[in-house]
Formats: structure tokens, sequence, C-alpha cells
């Protein structure tokens, strides 16, 4: 009986979390396209990775992802031989850091592009905002906004990031590489948000098992000492 | 068994003719009557207890680590964001210490609140329990106050951007205000010098809820525990000793909140941006305000209480009043009979004044409306009311028949 209004309560708290609406569903009104993405995917980070560098670090960096972490981290575990291929003179311990100043992307673009290993954390939607973004680039139907700057799902639309994948226009045979590019390095970025995070649900899996049991046995030795007590 | 044989070690003897550490052991802990039918809305206490060391450990660990600089750094972060990062990818297992200690400020919350609401419901806040419940009055701002400092440190934008919020209010205070808003933040706007001083009182300030924590179980003890009937039961009929039925008792309890716990903390520790805002993964920047501002759920029924006014002052007035009214509870409820089973008026007031919080808190976190602004003013009028209500309710309610013996 007690056992199960207190189950009742943290049912009834659960529901209350679960009816209040989140975060994601605040601001602009588009709702967001799915990022089918999996962040355990070493060949889909891997290759996230590649149009990270090849592409995104034009302009942007990753500075809490050091080249060594790409060794490191069992989610890329790039050899040596790669690495120093990605790092030119750089060294080995530094951020993954754009070469493009700070001052220079101001005149070029209006503002510096922000850093981007918090990106999928930083934004409500994540992963599927990063995904939207990419694949979002269209016409301004007011005719106002010039091409390349307009953005279905960028908050007012006006977006200072001029089309990096050429979504606009591309050829409709491309359509699924431009997707699957989109993709591979939305997970790549929601990989580096939180570097551990594959780790920390294997972890939990084992925790939270071991305290189901454990929780177990103490109402077993609470029904057994309480046996004879009236109340 | 085990403990008895502790307890009657030759160690423990010598130590007992030295510290009476036997003698109180058996009284408070073991051998301690309780009453016997608790039921399990008096776990939360001993989970409160749980949760702070929780805090206190981790939050020790986390200090080895955190650098309390606003200094910037490239791409627009700071020392102590960087230092923050560092930890979530560079200690071993700082991730698991920084979610443990942020699930864990939430999850301190949600049991003191639980904790309240059973005092509230059970009247364990009537004689002779007054000072106990002073003292957890005081436990809670004091944990507020922690959990304000303590979310500023990461030095992002919605701690940069709450922290300035909230000092502002100290700033509509007349006379003292400007001061006082110089003192919290060292200088005239939330900068380095805040982050310096907010790092250091949010390590001072778990350390007195510590000693607190200690005066609020001398209390306990000293008027013993209400129980589900708010009969008083005296030692020996209807008690029972502490060991080992409830200690058996609270580890169940302990062990249901440590599944619900460690599911977050390894599952889901932003929960969905209620535990850890988006907000605070961007690095705080003085010249862009986030589009929309709320602290986090915790503290935010007071903060709807403060927007229901027009008047900055009134607002902040009318907050600092619904907590202090807190004090007065076991004085405002004039009625004989404790526990809301037996108070018909008293249990409907009590269910809606519970109800009115959370309406409060989800008014506060949501983006304001025309609509949710009118739910909130109608909550704080009803959260005031119930206060003025209680010295009246006795006057013509008629309590249910308590029972002899529990």
């Amino acid at each position: 009986m007690k056992l199960k209004q207190m189950m009742a309560v943290s049912f009834m708290l659960g529901g209350l979390f679960a009816a209040l609406p989140g975060h994601a569903s605040e601001g602009h009104g588009v709702a967001l396209k799915h990022a089918d993405i999996d962040v355990t995917d070493q060949a889909q980070i891997r290759r996230g990775l590649t149009v990270f560098t090849e592409l995104c670090m034009g302009c942007h960096s990753a500075k809490y992802v050091t080249y060594r972490d790409l060794i490191d981290y069992p989610e890329t575990s790039l050899s040596r031989e790669d690495v120093d291929d990605l790092r030119g003179d750089k060294p080995l311990i530094a951020g993954m850091v754009t070469d493009l100043a700070p001052e220079d992307a101001k005149v070029s673009y209006g503002k510096v592009p922000p850093d981007l290993s918090l990106i999928v954390s930083a934004r409500r939607g994540g992963a599927d905002y990063v995904y939207s973004i990419l694949t979002g680039f269209e016409h301004d139907p007011a005719g106002h906004v010039p091409d390349g700057n307009f953005n279905e799902y960028f908050p007012g639309n006006r977006i200072a990031m001029p089309d990096p994948l050429s979504w606009l226009g591309h050829d409709a045979a491309d359509t699924a590489d431009l997707e699957q590019q989109a993709l591979d390095v939305s997970a790549f970025l929601a990989y580096i948000s939180d570097p551990h995070q594959n780790e920390r649900r294997a972890i939990g899996r084992y925790v939270v098992g071991f305290l189901i049991l454990l929780t177990l046995v103490f109402y077993l030795l609470k029904k057994e000492i309480w046996k004879d007590i009236k109340h | 068994m085990v403990i008895e044989k502790m307890l009657n070690s030759r160690l423990a003897q010598w130590l007992d003719e030295r510290s009476d550490i036997v003698k109180l052991t058996r009284a408070h802990l073991t051998d301690y009557p309780t009453p016997k039918n608790l039921n399990y809305m008096w776990s939360f206490g001993s989970l409160a207890m749980l949760v702070l060391t929780i805090q206190i450990l981790s939050g020790i660990f986390l200090a080895m680590y955190y650098k309390p600089s606003a200094m910037m750094t490239s791409g627009g972060y700071s020392v102590a964001f960087d230092s923050v990062e560092r930890i979530m990818r560079d200690v071993n297992f700082g991730w698991l210490i920084r979610y443990m200690h942020a699930v864990g400020a939430s999850a301190f919350f949600i049991v003191v609140y639980m904790h309240i609401g059973r005092g509230i419901y059970y009247g364990s806040y009537k004689g002779p329990r007054e000072l106990l419940w002073i003292i957890g009055v005081v436990i809670l701002l004091i944990m507020q106050g922690t959990a304000f400092f303590g979310y500023l440190l990461p030095w992002g934008q919605m701690s940069f951007w709450g922290a300035t919020v909230i000092t502002n209010l100290f700033g509509a205070l007349p006379v003292i205000g400007s001061f006082l808003q110089e003192l919290l933040r060292g200088g005239f706007a939330v900068g380095d010098p805040t982050l310096n001083r907010f790092f250091s009182l949010h390590y001072l300030f778990p350390l007195l809820l510590a000693a607190i924590v200690g005066g609020h179980v001398h209390a306990l003890h000293v008027v013993h525990s209400n129980n589900p009937t708010g009969v008083d039961v005296h030692e020996g009929k209807g008690t029972i000793p502490f060991h080992p039925y409830y200690t058996v008792k609270d580890a169940f309890g302990v062990g249901v909140f440590l599944i619900l716990y460690c599911y977050v903390v390894f599952f889901h520790p932003q929960l969905g941006g209620y535990f850890i805002e988006v907000d605070n993964y961007v690095a705080a920047d003085n010249l862009q305000t986030p589009s929309h501002i709320a602290p986090v759920w915790y503290l935010t029924p007071w903060y709807t209480i403060l927007r229901s006014f027009e008047n900055k002052l009134l607002g902040v007035i009318a907050m600092g009043a619904s907590l202090a009214v807190l004090f007065l509870l076991p004085f405002l409820d004039r009625s004989k009979v404790r526990s809301a089973r037996y108070r018909p008026v008293f249990r409907q007031m009590v269910i809606l004044f519970f109800i009115s919080v959370l309406v409060l808190g989800y008014c506060g976190h949501s983006v304001p409306t025309p609509t949710l602004k009118l739910i909130g003013q109608l909550a704080t009028i009803y959260y005031f009311a119930f206060f003025f209500m209680l010295p009246f309710v006795h006057k013509f309610e008629k309590t249910r028949p308590l029972p002899e013996e529990i």
C-alpha cells in the first residue's frame, strides 16, 4: 500500500516533468527536421569529422577538442599519421582552431563564427537544429534577404553563415549526398559536445541495474524486519 | 547485531568513557524512540542529508579543478567556462562529478520541497516544534542562496544574466539598495569580482548548512518526530527504536531515490534544459541578452510572485514576504489539531496551496504571456491568502475525532 503510494507520487512527478513544455518547443515556431544520427557509430563520426575539418573549419573552431583527443577517443580513434595530416604544424595538444582570424571573419561575414565544441548542447533542438540549418537554405519568399543568407530554420531567418553545403539550388541527384554530409557532421558535433556520453550511458546501465537489485534487497529486508509491527 | 557488538566493543567503551559516544549513539540513533506509523513521506529528511553530503563531496572535488576567473580566452569563452569544460572532458570522471553536482542541486530542492510539504500537511510545524520549523526555514533560505551563488560559477549566459537580474532586485530597495547591489556584485555590474565572491560564498554556505542541519536534527530529537496522525506519542507505547526499523526503511527510500537520481545523472543530465539550461552552454556575453531569462526551476515560484507586480519594489517586497511568512506559519495556525487528516477545511486549503506553488513555478519558468501573468497573479493571491486565512480556520472548522493511540 505504502509502496504503491510512493510509486504513484514518483510517477506524478515524472508525468509533471514530461507534461511541461520543454525548451525545445519554445522560440520561432518552425518545426525542426529530425536528424537520425548515431553518436556511437564510429564510421559516421569519422565522416562527420572529415566534413568538419574540410568545410566547417574554414571558419569555425572546436577549441575544446584537441588533435590528441582524436587519437584517444574510441569514437574517433584516428591513427597518429591521420592526425599528423590534419594538424599540419599545429601542436598535438592544440585545440582544433580555424586559421581564419577573428578580425578577417568580421570583415567577411559581419561577425565572428561561433566555436562549435558545444553547439549541439547550446542550441534548442540540439543536433536537429544543426541538421535543419545546414539543409534549410532557401530563396527568400519576400525577396529581401540575398540568396545564401536566408534560412528557413534560423530565428529571424537571416543567417550570417553563407550556405556551407551549397544546399540552395543543388541538383536533385545530390540531395541524398548533401543530406548525408549534414547528418554526419551533426553526429560529429553532437558527439564532441559531450565526448564521454557513450561511456556515461554504458556505465549508467550497470549503475542503475545494481541499484535496482540493491533496492529490492532493502525492500525485502524492510518487509522482514517490519513484519511483526502493526501500524 | 553487528551494531550491538560494535557499541559493546572495548574501543567503543574506551571512547565512551571519554566522550559519551556510545550513550549519544544509543540515544539519537539506535534506540531513539520513533513513532511506528511514519509513512514514506518521512524519508525525505534523511534523503536531504544524503544529497547534502553528495553536494559537499562532489563540490570539494570540483573546486580542485574549477577556476573562478572571468578573464577572456579564445572563442569568446572565459577561464571559468574553460575550466568547467576541462572538468567535463579531461579530468578523469570529471563529467560524473560535475553531473552529480548539477543534478544534485535540483535533487536537493525536490527532496527538501517534499520534506517541507510533508511538514505543512501533517502540521509538523506546530507546537512544540516551532523552533524546529524555523531552523528549517533558515536552511531553505541558505540553500536558495547557495544555489544562486553556484549557478554563476560556470559563467554561461544564464549564469551571467540570472545573476544580473537577481542582483538588480536588491537595487530596488530604498536607501540601502544600491549599496547592497554593489556589495553583492563587487562593482557596478556583474563581473570578475562577482564571480570571485560568489565562489567564496558558494563554498562557505554549505558548511553553514551542515552546521545548521546539526541544529535541526538536535531540535528534532528534543521535541521528537511528529507522525501522520499528529497525535503525540510518548516513549514506549506507539514507538519503536530507530534501528533497525527506520534505518532499513530509510535504506529502502535511499535506494529508490538513488535509482531515480542515477538515472538522470547517467542518461538525462540536463533533463531537457530543466537541470542544466541550454543557454548556459553559451559563454557569458554582457552585450547579448538571451531572449528569455528565467531562474532554474527551483527558484521560479518566487520569481513569479516578483513578476506579478508592476512596481518593482512591491514585487521585491512580495517575494521577500512570501519567504518570510514561512517563519510565522507556526504562530498563524491556531488549531489544536495538527494533521490535515483530521482537518477537512485545512486539508483542502493546503492541497490548493501546493497546487498554487506548482502553478507559480510553471509560470516563472515559461515565456511570459498575458494569460500566464494573470494565472501567476491568481496563484500569488492564493499563496498569501492561505497564510491570511490560517488564523481563522480553527474557529469554524469541525475537526474529525483523533485516535487515542497510533
